[in-house]
């Protein structure tokens, strides 16, 4: 599994960072950029949800997660 | 403000035009403009309420802070950088952001503590306060000068100019306008004549401290750079903080179950905050320019409009958040806009979230129960930002 930040769209929210710090750090900027790519086995929920949670759009996961998962972004 | 100026001063926000307008509890109204069809209020300002919306219109290249003539919050000239756009906003941001991160601001922690506390210490043995006026009023604006290295006793200064420029007086929207040029030429000439003293002073280690010795693209900043930079602080920085930390106090005030959990969890402060950040949405809008016709998810917004984003709207939009009138504290994910989103994202958002965890965290740690006192209520105001402008609390007294 892999999650990127797109720094184009970053606005420095910071929340993927508050909320998976094993999975997201902020640059000297206050931007986020991703600290463990491919996803570490037991944080592909937490990249989910940072993805869902991120009011820019910035972040994306692939796989995609499947449909009937609940928690997908709309 | 007088019946008389309540009845003819322009209606701030599309959302109080709706019968189902409450200004106790605007989520109602919010939530059913977020879900109406390409809403646009009389006067022809086209209205952005809807959360999906929200991200695609702001990152839009030709959607644009300011149309050159107007300008935020009584600025005679652009504020920077929320006025400014495109290439010339990224140098300011590349030069403010660094400033305001989570790392940056954690070194304010001990100060927001003390101060928390000093003026918790000024009501703590009397059982019961006001907190607009004996602490959510006072603590940003003492912060915010200790920041920038101005004296204490100019605390005046800043809540006089911050009252008249948030909430304008005057009977139409002329008179407010020019009431709060007024306020913004008294405060352009402060700061001004502080910038001159400290010119003339060795360096000192505070925000205007940096001003004076940063660097832009190699150059130093201008002192009418810097005096543009601090205005836009001064703005940003005290009412926001002050309205944010009102709306959480009342609202523990009225939910002693959930305050309960908080005061057992202190931990689970920084979710709880951005949570009910979403759900009370004290920056209830910014506006927008439109530079050419663009197309946003099949809504059009002709060249020259004016748009009006309504990030309270868009934060209970049901389309978006799963039960959004609920607060819940686990919700899983919160993609909210309450610091506003696009380039002009809350550059003091990190400052703002420290100074709120902080003070909720003392005060519940100092006052861990309160209500409203019995036969008062809490008095909103959603008037430029959403405030408990009167919020009377009483607590038993500590011993010993």
């Amino acid at each position: 599994m892999r999650v990127t930040v797109d720094q184009s769209r970053c606005q420095g929210h910071a929340l993927c960072a508050m909320h998976a710090p094993d999975l997201f750090d902020l640059d000297d900027g206050g931007h986020a950029f991703v600290v463990a790519d491919p996803v570490p086995c037991g944080l592909g929920e937490a990249a989910y949800t940072a993805e869902a949670g991120c009011p820019e759009e910035a972040i994306a996961v692939e796989p995609r997660r499947p449909a009937h998962a609940g928690q997908a972004p709309s | 403000m007088s019946a008389e100026t309540e009845s003819s001063a322009p209606v701030f926000c599309a959302a109080h035009m709706l019968d189902s307008w409450d200004e106790r509890y605007p989520q109602a109204a919010f939530a059913e403009l977020a879900t109406a069809t390409e809403p646009v209020r009389p006067d022809g300002t086209l209205v952005v309420a809807a959360r999906q919306d929200m991200t695609e219109f702001l990152r839009h290249r030709a959607v644009r802070a300011t149309d050159g003539v107007h300008f935020n919050l009584g600025g005679k000239r652009p504020l920077i950088p929320l006025d400014l756009d495109g290439e010339t906003h990224r140098r300011y941001r590349g030069l403010l952001d660094p400033l305001f991160t989570p790392k940056q601001v954690a070194r304010l922690a001990p100060a927001i503590r003390a101060r928390t506390n000093a003026l918790i210490d000024a009501f703590a043995d009397a059982g019961s306060a006001d907190l607009m006026p004996s602490l959510c009023g006072p603590l940003p604006t003492y912060l915010f000068i200790e920041l920038l290295g101005l004296p204490a006793t100019d605390l005046p200064v800043f809540l006089e100019f911050k009252e008249a420029v948030v909430r304008p007086v005057g009977a139409t929207e002329e008179e407010q306008q020019a009431n709060m040029r007024a306020a913004g030429d008294r405060m352009y000439d402060y700061l001004t004549t502080v910038l001159a003293e400290r010119r003339a002073e060795p360096p000192r280690d505070d925000l205007i401290g940096g001003f004076l010795t940063t660097e832009l693209d190699g150059e130093r900043l201008t002192g009418q750079e810097i005096v543009d930079i601090c205005y836009l602080l001064v703005i940003a920085g005290l009412d926001t903080v002050t309205s944010s930390l009102s709306c959480l106090l009342a609202w523990f005030a009225e939910h002693p179950d959930e305050r309960r959990q908080v005061v057992a969890d202190p931990g689970s402060l920084p979710r709880v905050i951005e949570e009910l950040m979403r759900f009370e949405s004290p920056v209830p809008l910014g506006h927008r320019w439109v530079t050419e016709d663009i197309d946003i998810r099949g809504r059009h917004f002709p060249a020259g409009s004016k748009v009006e984003v309504i990030w309270a709207a868009a934060n209970v939009d049901p389309n978006a958040f799963d039960d959004p009138q609920t607060v819940d504290f686990a919700r899983p994910h919160n993609a909210h806009v309450g610091f506003a989103a696009g380039p002009h994202r809350c550059l003091g958002s990190n400052l703002a979230r420290l100074e709120l965890r902080l003070a909720v965290e003392e005060f519940l740690r100092r006052i861990p129960d309160y209500g409203i006192t019995p036969g008062e209520q809490v008095v909103y105001t959603n008037y430029g930002v959403r405030a408990a402008i009167r919020l009377p609390v009483t607590f038993p007294v500590a011993r010993g």
